[in-house]
C-alpha cells in the first residue's frame, strides 16, 4: 500500500511539473492600463517589439485599442484580432471616424483646423470626381465635365463650391466596357476605396497612404517616395484602360521623381512633394471639388513672387497660430513668436520658410531637414510676365537638362 | 552512514515527493490568485516619509506624474497629466508643455495655449497616522 502511495506522490509531483514547465513556456501577459482609457489591455503581449507609431501619440497614453479596436482582454490571436477596425490600417476611410475621429482628435471643428477626416472625405484624394466626371463623359455616359459621382457617396450642404453632393460611382452599372475596365483597374488608388490585395497595398488607403512613412510610424515629414506610391507608380494606357506599372528602377532623384516625361526646375525634383504643397491642396479644404485643378493652387510665385511683387509674407505674433502647431508636429524648425515666414495666396503658413536679413528665403526641407536658400524674383533679370503663372513659363528658362 | 531501512527510504521519498508537489501547487495558486485579468488603475500612491519633502520642497514624481509642493499652507499636488488627451507634460521655465500636441500650463496649471482647454489637475495628498505622504489621483 505505501509503495502505491509513493508512486502515486510521485506520479503527482511529475504532473505538477509538467504543468508548471508547460506554463512557464506560455507567453505571461503584459498588461498597459493607457492614461487615456484607464481600461487594461494585453496587445503588448505580443506587440511589444512595434516602434511608438508617433510622439503625438505614444503608446502609454493612448494604448492601441483606442485607435485598432479588438478585444482588449484577449490573450489569443485570432480572438484578439477579431474585432478590429480596418484589418491593419484603422486609418482606412471606412472606419477612420470610429479610429480617429473625437472632437478632441481628428474631427473637430473647422474653425480650429482640427476638422481632417472631414475634409479628407471630400477631398479630391477620396472621391477621384475628376478623373471619374472626364472618363464618364469621354465616353458618353454624361454630358458635361461636372462631378457628379465620387468613389463613396458624399454631401457637403455647406459647400463655396457648388457641388453639394456627389454620388456613389458604380462602374458595373455602366453600358460602356471601357468604362466598367475604369472601375476595374482604376479605382484602387485612392484613399477612399478599398485596398488592393496584398501585404504591400494594405496601408496605401486612408491616413496611412500619405502618413504611414515606416512600419508602424506616422509622421507629416512625407518623402516624396510616399507621394510616388501612387502619384509615380506609371501611367494608365486609356486605349485598354488599364494601368501601366513602372518598369525602370531609377536611382538618380529626377528619374525616378513624378512623371517620368515631365520637366522640371531644380526645386521640384530637389524638394519633397509636401515643402510646396500645401494641407488644403492635398487634404481638402472641407468642400466638394470637381477635380484636381480645382483645389491645387501652389506655384512658383507663392514662394518666389512675381518680377513685380514679393511673395506673402506674415509675421508670427499669435502663440496659437497653426503654423507653431504644424512645426510642433514635424520640428524640422524651432519657430518663435516674432519671426517672419511666408505664407500662400490662401494664407496658409509655410511654417517650414523664414524670411531672411536681405530679402532672400530660407526653407527647410520636411523630410530631408536639408535647408535650401533662395531668392526673390523681382530684382532678378527675370522679364516673365507676373500673370503668366503655369510651370511651362518658369520651365521655359529653369527647366534642368534631364 | 546510518542504515536506512526500505520503509523508511520509501518514506521520506514519497514525503518529498509531497512536499515540492505542495511548493508546485502553491506557487500556482499564487498566481492564479495574484492575477487580474482587468485590474483598475491605481489611484492610490505612497511617496513615503512626508519628512523627504521639506518645506519650500519642489518635486517631481514619475509615478504617478505630477509636481509635489510643500509649501507654508502645506503639501499640495498637481497633476502633470494633459487634460487634452493624457499625455505627460513637461517642466519648462514658464510652466509646462504636452510634447504631443503643444497645449501649454501656467506653473499654477492653468491653460496659457490650447488644444487643451481644462487646466492641470490639482490631486489630493493626505498624511497618514505614520506620517506618510499618500498622492490620491482620483
Amino acid at each position: 500500500m505505501k509503495k502505491i502511495l509513493t508512486i502515486a506522490s510521485g506520479f503527482l509531483l511529475f504532473t505538477l511539473a509538467l504543468v508548471w514547465w508547460l506554463d512557464s513556456r506560455q507567453v505571461h501577459p503584459v498588461a498597459l492600463i493607457p492614461t487615456l482609457t484607464g481600461q487594461p489591455e494585453y496587445c503588448l503581449t505580443c506587440h511589444a517589439d512595434l516602434p511608438e507609431i508617433s510622439p503625438s501619440h505614444p503608446v502609454k497614453t493612448f494604448g492601441c485599442v483606442i485607435c485598432h479596436g479588438g478585444e482588449r482582454l484577449a490573450l489569443d490571436a485570432d480572438l484578439a484580432h477579431s474585432s478590429m477596425r480596418g484589418e491593419a490600417n484603422p486609418s482606412d476611410l471606412s472606419v477612420v471616424e470610429a479610429s480617429c475621429g473625437g472632437s478632441a482628435c481628428h474631427s473637430g471643428s473647422a474653425a480650429d483646423e482640427r476638422d481632417h477626416i472631414q475634409r479628407v472625405l471630400t477631398s479630391v484624394q477620396s472621391t477621384y470626381a475628376g478623373a471619374i466626371a472626364s472618363i464618364r463623359y469621354t465616353f458618353g455616359a454624361q454630358p458635361d465635365l461636372k462631378a457628379y459621382f465620387g468613389i463613396a457617396a458624399i454631401t457637403d450642404e455647406q459647400t463655396q463650391t457648388g457641388i453639394t453632393s456627389l454620388a456613389a460611382f458604380d462602374p458595373t452599372s455602366a453600358n460602356n466596357p471601357s468604362i466598367q475596365k475604369f472601375g476595374e483597374n482604376c479605382l484602387t488608388c485612392h484613399l477612399h476605396t478599398r485596398p488592393r490585395e496584398g501585404l504591400a497595398y494594405e496601408r496605401q488607403t486612408g491616413c496611412a497612404a500619405c502618413h504611414a512613412t515606416a512600419e508602424h510610424t506616422f509622421s507629416t515629414a512625407i518623402p516624396y517616395t510616399q507621394c510616388n506610391a501612387c502619384h509615380n507608380r506609371g501611367n494608365y494606357d486609356l486605349q485598354t484602360m488599364t494601368f501601366v506599372e513602372r518598369s525602370d528602377q531609377s536611382i538618380k532623384r529626377i528619374d525616378n521623381y513624378y512623371q517620368p516625361i515631365a520637366q522640371f526646375t531644380q526645386c521640384e525634383y530637389t524638394l519633397d512633394c509636401v515643402d510646396c504643397h500645401t494641407r488644403i491642396e492635398v487634404m481638402g479644404d472641407g468642400d466638394i471639388h470637381a477635380n484636381q485643378k480645382s483645389i491645387e493652387y501652389v506655384q512658383c510665385k507663392t514662394c518666389h513672387g512675381t518680377p513685380t511683387e514679393l511673395p506673402l509674407t506674415k509675421t508670427l505674433t499669435d502663440p496659437n497660430d497653426i503654423a507653431f502647431r504644424l512645426a510642433l508636429l514635424n520640428p524640422v524648425v524651432d519657430l518663435k513668436l516674432g519671426e517672419t515666414i511666408l505664407v500662400t495666396e490662401k494664407g496658409e503658413p509655410l511654417w517650414n520658410t523664414r524670411v531672411l536679413p536681405g530679402g532672400s528665403y530660407e526653407l527647410i526641407g520636411k523630410a530631408t531637414q536639408q535647408y535650401f536658400i533662395f531668392r526673390p524674383v523681382m530684382g532678378s533679370g527675370c522679364t516673365q510676365n507676373g500673370q503668366d503663372q503655369s510651370s511651362a513659363y518658369c520651365h521655359e528658362c529653369h527647366a534642368v537638362e534631364r | 552512514m546510518p542504515d536506512v531501512s526500505r520503509r523508511d527510504f520509501l518514506k521520506i521519498v514519497r514525503n518529498g515527493f509531497l512536499y515540492l508537489s505542495s511548493l508546485l501547487a502553491f506557487d500556482g495558486l499564487l498566481h492564479f490568485l495574484d492575477f487580474e485579468a482587468n485590474p483598475e488603475p491605481k489611484t492610490e500612491f505612497d511617496l513615503g516619509p512626508a519628512d523627504n519633502y521639506p518645506l519650500g520642497s519642489r518635486t517631481l514624481l514619475t509615478e504617478p506624474p505630477a509636481v509635489l509642493l510643500h509649501t507654508d499652507s502645506g503639501f499640495s499636488a498637481l497633476s502633470l497629466v494633459c487634460t487634452h488627451l493624457g499625455c505627460t507634460v513637461e517642466q519648462k521655465s514658464d510652466g509646462f508643455t504636452c510634447p504631443c500636441h503643444g497645449s501649454r500650463f501656467g506653473a499654477d496649471g492653468k491653460v496659457t495655449h490650447g488644444p487643451a482647454v481644462k487646466p492641470l489637475t490639482t490631486l489630493r495628498i493626505e498624511i497618514s497616522k505614520d506620517n506618510r505622504l499618500i498622492l490620491h489621483t482620483a
